[in-house]
């Protein structure tokens, strides 16, 4: 995490965000960013995949882009390398659409890990390689480790650990883990001008 | 919570996409597309075989199909998401004898244009997934995982499902109405409901046309 990332490579909104040049983002205007945000190179955000109940009555999407959201990340998030968000998928009503991913703030995406659960909560650190299957739901504070693969319509509760393939809970958050969710250094070090790495 | 402020990342509001440019290296390949499928526009093909897909397929963008290994033929009705590579890694083609006659073949003689990859129908390929070329079959209905990997020369049985991030090793062969899960090991599945997963995959993919540009005149020259 110390190294410096060459000039421009990132490109940093009003709001703070800060998103890679290599990141592939589709579907932009369906994708909401928090502020203070970091997206590292080659992550993909599919923003394409909307729910399709409203368009088929909206003939323009323009008009309703409040609630054509597809992917929704709060504050402080940050998504590293090759990490995918796509929302997930279910049947409703006879007819298949897609879900919006909500995410909360703090939200750690690990390098390469796939995220398509239907909502993730504040505070939640997922590790490397972590599959988040469909329509599963994170609460806050929670520590997915790595190379966990959660199934699909899993609810995993708030202060929990959790590990495995398929991921089961191994374990609660320390009273005193709390400090350990937070993202805002984590913020700083990277970007055009990063400050170094706290120690 | 306050309301977070939408924001792409440049302040233009009407730019749809920020897609990295994807620079069509290595060759062009030759395709077959039915007129019904959608593939997206920042889809990967490249090769010296065949590329031929089948009806109503969808191909997400940044899938990779690559047919340098052995000609391609994807079924009908299949979805390959994003990020998946379906024809990769062909120098590492290893078959086992459970191949049968073609095993002396693959190893004396440069890659032949009928191995490759071969997907039948209603087959999902989700985020990740890489089937290696190398007479590699998927049978009809099975649901590849995200990250998983099926290695060259295996045969997956129809109506399967094999989970995020499994291996299938090369040459093995998994019967019909199996479910690989969790380091490999296997059970059989007894849900019994593969017309009702495949009529669930067809509607899925009525929504998907809808929803991915296609452009099939990019690739077909």
């Amino acid at each position: 995490m110390s190294r410096r990332p060459p000039r421009g490579e990132y490109i940093e909104t009003d709001t703070g965000n800060k998103v890679a040049r290599k990141a592939t983002l589709v579907g932009t205007q369906n994708i909401i960013l928090g502020g203070k945000t970091v997206i590292q190179p080659e992550v993909m955000i599919r923003g394409d995949l909307v729910r399709s109940v409203q368009s088929a009555s909206a003939a323009s999407s323009s008009g309703a882009s409040a609630n054509n959201t597809a992917v929704s990340i709060g504050r402080y998030c940050f998504l590293s390398r090759a990490s995918c968000l796509r929302p997930s998928g279910r049947f409703y009503k006879g007819a298949f659409t897609y879900m919006p991913l909500r995410m909360g703030d703090h939200v750690f995406v690990g390098h390469g890990s796939v995220v398509q659960a239907a909502s993730v909560g504040s505070h939640v650190h997922i590790g490397a390689r972590v599959v988040v299957g469909e329509l599963a739901i994170i609460k806050d504070y929670v520590r997915v480790l790595d190379d966990s693969i959660i199934p699909p319509n899993m609810v995993i509760p708030s202060f929990s650990i959790v590990a495995g393939q398929p991921a089961r809970v191994i374990g609660e958050v320390p009273e005193g883990g709390h400090e350990a969710f937070e993202l805002r250094d984590l913020y700083k070090t990277v970007g055009n001008n990063p400050h170094p790495v706290p120690t | 919570m306050a309301a977070p402020t939408s924001t792409s990342a440049s302040s233009s509001s009407k730019r749809h996409s920020i897609l990295p440019s994807v620079s069509q290296a290595g060759p062009k390949p030759p395709v077959q597309f039915s007129s019904s499928i959608t593939i997206a526009d920042s889809a990967l093909l490249t090769g010296s075989h065949m590329i031929v897909v089948g009806s109503e397929s969808v191909i997400h963008p940044r899938a990779r199909l690559d047919s340098s290994g052995g000609r391609i033929t994807i079924g009908r009705r299949c979805i390959v998401h994003e990020r998946s590579i379906v024809g990769g890694n062909a120098a590492t083609v290893t078959l086992s004898p459970s191949r049968g006659s073609k095993t002396s073949d693959m190893l004396l003689s440069p890659l032949p244009s009928s191995a490759g990859v071969t997907l039948a129908d209603y087959v999902l390929v989700d985020v990740g997934a890489v089937i290696e070329a190398g007479d590699t079959v998927v049978g009809e209905g099975t649901t590849v995982g995200v990250g998983a990997r099926v290695c060259a020369g295996a045969v997956v049985g129809k109506h399967c499902t094999l989970t995020p991030h499994t291996v299938v090793a090369a040459g093995d062969v998994v019967p019909d109405f199996t479910v690989i899960y969790s380091k490999g090991l296997r059970r059989r599945d007894l849900r019994g409901v593969p017309e009702l997963r495949n009529k669930g995959q067809a509607r899925q993919i009525e929504v998907l046309r809808r929803m991915i540009p296609s452009n099939p005149g990019k690739f077909s020259s």
